[in-house]
């Protein structure tokens, strides 16, 4: 049976919005808002109404819901792990560009 | 459908506390947290330590379940008895179906909505809860984007009221110029909504599939041409194969192994596109002739040549 091919939207940069990035993480509003005050989550800009988010940004709030959710734990220390296994795959992702794969 | 020992999951004893069960999923989440875990079926295990910890770390789901258990042994053969669950209330957060989509069949029959006796009922309406899902596609699709059917697995009720799991295929447009870890959003692709509510978004994040003849970093593609030494030493202008289709290349003259060549915007497409850097590799021709090992023999006579002399003596 011949298929209807969907298009879906490409989350590139800052397509998202918050109740979007709040919904996408099965988290409330707060959660975000709470982390993005503390500077957990990125936004540079001082209005709520026109934060907007990546696809980089869904990725590491999901990391951290999930680290937060698996370990109890404090979300300044979810951030932390997160950080660093951001900074981890950055590292892989230039070695394996370079030709030095790691795996 | 086969019977789950939560506990045998869990590695814990039928007695542990809610302490130790809190422990156990802690040290199992850690070992297989996707990110970090080298295990082999890490997210598979992951997903079903989840699922021991969401029924034992209810008191009430977890007496359900051990009154069920004390029929069944680990993999057997197991259908839920009908009204196994009566005399139980499961009250709390009831479990999302987003969490059934991402739980086992035996989890979904025993407490989805529609395995509960007497469950279901909600009146009120409310979003489905959005889907993630990761998916695999080849690297030239990024550069001239693609259409890719994907398989999920969405929880269903059956006439009988159990919930069931159901395959659903989808097509779905690549977008040229898409990125690693860049989501695609499908609205109303998620889970079903409850009371006639909208159904929600399902995304897709994307990964290459890993091809030994290219590198990526960003937009940026990395691959290694190789090239005869006459080339690489005089100069030449040659044709190679680009995840962009077959592109003419001047290789300068004086080029070694390792000596990269950028071609601008020719990585991945996109507002500010990527860019493609060709790495030369000089292969050497075999001497398995009488002629090229001639020529080798000429050269090694002709050409005052030694790599492993030290600049400045």
């Amino acid at each position: 049976m011949a298929q209807r091919i969907i298009s879906g939207e490409l989350i590139d940069e800052a397509t998202l919005t918050l109740e979007d990035l709040a919904r996408a993480c099965s988290v409330e509003i707060d959660w975000v808002v709470e982390r993005i005050e503390s500077g957990l989550l990125a936004d540079g800009s001082p209005y709520v109404a026109s934060w907007r988010f990546t696809s980089r940004d869904l990725t590491r709030a999901r990391r951290m819901c999930q680290l937060e959710r698996d370990f109890e734990a404090a979300p300044e220390l979810a951030a932390l792990a997160t950080d660093l296994i951001e900074e981890n795959q950055r590292l892989r992702d230039r070695l394996r560009a370079a030709g030095l794969a790691t795996d | 459908m086969e019977f789950k020992d939560y506990y045998q999951v869990l590695g814990v004893t039928k007695t542990a506390t809610a302490e130790e069960i809190k422990k156990a999923y802690r040290k199992l989440a850690r070992k297989f947290h996707p990110d970090v875990s080298k295990e082999p079926e890490a997210e598979q295990r992951m997903q079903e330590v989840n699922e021991a910890k969401a029924v034992l770390s209810d008191p009430e789901k977890r007496l359900a379940y051990d009154q069920l258990a004390q029929q069944y042994r680990s993999g057997q053969d197991f259908q839920p008895p009908p009204d196994w669950d009566s005399g139980f209330e499961f009250s709390g957060r009831g479990f999302e179906e987003a969490d059934l989509g991402e739980f086992s069949d035996f989890f979904a029959n025993l407490f989805g909505q529609g395995g509960r006796a007497g469950g279901g009922g909600r009146r009120y309406q409310m979003r489905g809860e959005d889907r993630h899902a990761k998916i695999n596609i080849d690297l030239t699709d990024a550069f001239h984007g693609a259409s890719r059917t994907i398989t999920l697995q969405v929880p269903q009720v059956d006439p009988q009221g159990r919930v069931i799991s159901r395959e659903h295929s989808l097509s779905v447009r690549i977008p040229k110029g898409i990125k690693a870890g860049q989501h695609i959003r499908l609205s109303g692709q998620g889970s079903p909504g409850v009371g006639g509510g909208p159904a929600g978004d399902l995304y897709l994040e994307i990964h290459f599939t890993s091809d030994s003849r290219y590198r990526v970093e960003g937009r940026d593609v990395y691959q290694k041409v190789p090239v005869t030494p006459w080339e690489a030493a005089l100069g030449a202008s040659i044709e190679t194969p680009t995840p962009s289709g077959v592109v003419k290349l001047k290789v300068p003259a004086g080029s070694q192994t390792g000596r990269r060549l950028r071609l601008k915007g020719r990585g991945i497409p996109g507002q500010e596109p990527g860019d493609l850097y060709v790495e030369l590799e000089v292969v050497l021709p075999p001497a398995d002739t009488d002629k090229a090992r001639e020529l080798y023999q000429t050269m090694a006579q002709e050409l005052a040549f030694d790599p492993r002399q030290r600049k400045g003596g």
